[in-house]
C-alpha cells in the first residue's frame, strides 16, 4: 500500500508543478480592452445580464469581492462581473480572479491569465491585494458551482471562511457580490462528491467534486472536463455595500454569507422562469 | 458609429444654457446615467474632467471624458480619454422668437475587431434611445 500512496503522491506532485506561479504582470489592460465588445455582445444579448451596484466598490485601492459561484466549469457571472468591473472602473484598476488550478493550468485556457486569473491560493490572494488591486473570489469554489440546480438560489460555501482571515490579515473591505442564472444555465444534478472520492481525484488533483448534469452538447455530461454550451440564462449580478471585518470569523462569515443569501432571496424573487428570468 | 438627435425647447440659448453649461446638472437629464462625477475638481469649463457611465446594454459603458469646447450658449463638447473611443456635442443655436435648437451627439468606437463593429452597431439603436430621452428632458426641465 505503500508503493500506492507512492505513486499518488508522485501524481499530486506532477500537477502541483504545472500550475503556475502567480504572475500579476500577466495581467494585460490592452488585451482586456480588446475583448470587451465580444464579451459585452455575449453579457448583453445571449445572457441578457444586468449588473447593479457597481458604485458600492471603493472607488480606489484593495478590495476582496466575495461571491456566490455559479454554472460549472463555464460560470457566466466570473465573465459578466469582470466585464462588468472593468468597463466601470476602467482596464486599468488592477483586478484579478482566482481560478481553480485546473483552471489556470489548462493550456487552452491561458488567455484567462491575461485577464488576470490567477490559481487559489492564499499566496496568490495576498499578492494580489498588497499590490493595491481588487481580488475576486469564490469560497464555495467547485463545491458550490456544481450543486444541484434545484438548489441554485441557495449560498453554500461548504464552511470555507479563509477569505475572512485573508481580508483581516491584508486589511480590505470585503464586498458581496450576489448573482442568480448562473445555476439554470444546465440541468445540475449532482456534485459528485462520491465520484471524485472514488477516482481519486480529490487527491491528485484538488477536485473535491466530480459533477454529474445534463448539459448542451453533451447530454449527460460528467465531471465537466471539457465545459458545455451553456443554456441562455439571464445573469443578474449585484454588488452589496461591503462589509468591515470587525468581529470574529465566524461572525464576519455569518455576516457576508447572510448579506448574500438575502440578495440571491431579492434577485430569486424577479425571476419568474428558469432561464428566461 | 455617429449618432444624432434633436429637439427645439421654447426657452432662449441662455436659458437652456442654464442647464447645459453646468454638468453637474447632467444626471438630472440624462437617460440611462449610471455615473456622473467630477473628476478634475475644476468648474465647468475647457479641461474639466468628468467619470461618465451609461448604462447601454448589460453593463455601464463610458470613461473618463474631458471637456474640449466650452463656448458660452452655443456648443459643449468632450472627448473620451479612458474606456471606449468616445466624442460627445451639445449644440444651441436659435430657432426663432425665444425658441432654441438642440442638437446632441454622440460618436463612439468600441476597441478591436470585426466584435467590436458588431457591437457598435448593436448598440446604435440603445444609443438613439438614450439621446433622444435625453433631450426629451432636457426640454421638459427647461421649460418646468
Amino acid at each position: 500500500m505503500a508503493g500506492f500512496s507512492d505513486v499518488i503522491g508522485w501524481a499530486r506532485s506532477q500537477v502541483a508543478s504545472r500550475v503556475p506561479k502567480a504572475d500579476l504582470d500577466q495581467r494585460d489592460p490592452d488585451y482586456i480592452r480588446d475583448q470587451l465588445p465580444g464579451t459585452w455582445l455575449l453579457a448583453s444579448l445571449y445572457f441578457r445580464s444586468d449588473v447593479r451596484g457597481l458604485h458600492r466598490i471603493p472607488a480606489e485601492g484593495p478590495v476582496l469581492l466575495v461571491g456566490n459561484h455559479s454554472g460549472g466549469n463555464v460560470p457566466p457571472d466570473t465573465f459578466v462581473f469582470t466585464l462588468a468591473f472593468c468597463s466601470y472602473f476602467g482596464v486599468e484598476r488592477p483586478f484579478y480572479q482566482l481560478a481553480h488550478n485546473l483552471v489556470v493550468s489548462a493550456p487552452p485556457l491561458h488567455f484567462l491569465r491575461k485577464f488576470g486569473t490567477v490559481a487559489a491560493n492564499p499566496e496568490n490572494a495576498r499578492l494580489a491585494l498588497e499590490s493595491g488591486a481588487a481580488l475576486l473570489v469564490y469560497p464555495g469554489g467547485d463545491y458550490e458551482v456544481f450543486r444541484p440546480s434545484w438548489e441554485r438560489h441557495k449560498v453554500d460555501f461548504g464552511g470555507r471562511m479563509g477569505y475572512v482571515r485573508l481580508a483581516r490579515e491584508t486589511g480590505v473591505p470585503i464586498v458581496p457580490v450576489a448573482s442568480v442564472g448562473g445555476q439554470e444555465t444546465a440541468l445540475f444534478l449532482d456534485r459528485g462528491q462520491w465520484l471524485a472520492k472514488l477516482l481519486m481525484v480529490d487527491k491528485l488533483l484538488r477536485l473535491k467534486s466530480v459533477p454529474i448534469s445534463l448539459a448542451l452538447p453533451w447530454g449527460l455530461n460528467i465531471g465537466d472536463l471539457a465545459g458545455h454550451i451553456p443554456l441562455p440564462a439571464k445573469i443578474v449580478i449585484e454588488v452589496q455595500e461591503p462589509i468591515d471585518v470587525d468581529g470574529d470569523d465566524l461572525a464576519v462569515h455569518d455576516k457576508v454569507v447572510a448579506s448574500l443569501q438575502a440578495g440571491v432571496d431579492r434577485l430569486a424573487a424577479e425571476r419568474r422562469f428558469p432561464v428566461i428570468g | 458609429m455617429r449618432v444624432e438627435r434633436q429637439c427645439v425647447i421654447n426657452a432662449d440659448r441662455d436659458a437652456v444654457w442654464k442647464v447645459v453649461g453646468d454638468p453637474d446638472c447632467y444626471p438630472r437629464f440624462m437617460t440611462n446615467l449610471e455615473r456622473w462625477e467630477n473628476a478634475s475638481e475644476r468648474p465647468a469649463g475647457v479641461e474639466a474632467r468628468y467619470t461618465v457611465h451609461w448604462k447601454i446594454g448589460s453593463v455601464p459603458v463610458g470613461g473618463l471624458v474631458e471637456v474640449v469646447e466650452f463656448v458660452e450658449s452655443r456648443d459643449l463638447a468632450w472627448v473620451g480619454i479612458t474606456g471606449v473611443n468616445l466624442r460627445g456635442r451639445i449644440r444651441l443655436r436659435d430657432a426663432g422668437e425665444g425658441r432654441t435648437r438642440v442638437t446632441f451627439r454622440l460618436s463612439y468606437q468600441a476597441p478591436g475587431g470585426i466584435l467590436a463593429y458588431i457591437a457598435d452597431r448593436v448598440a446604435v439603436r440603445q444609443v438613439g434611445r438614450t439621446l433622444a430621452d435625453t433631450l426629451k428632458r432636457l426640454k421638459a426641465l427647461v421649460e418646468q
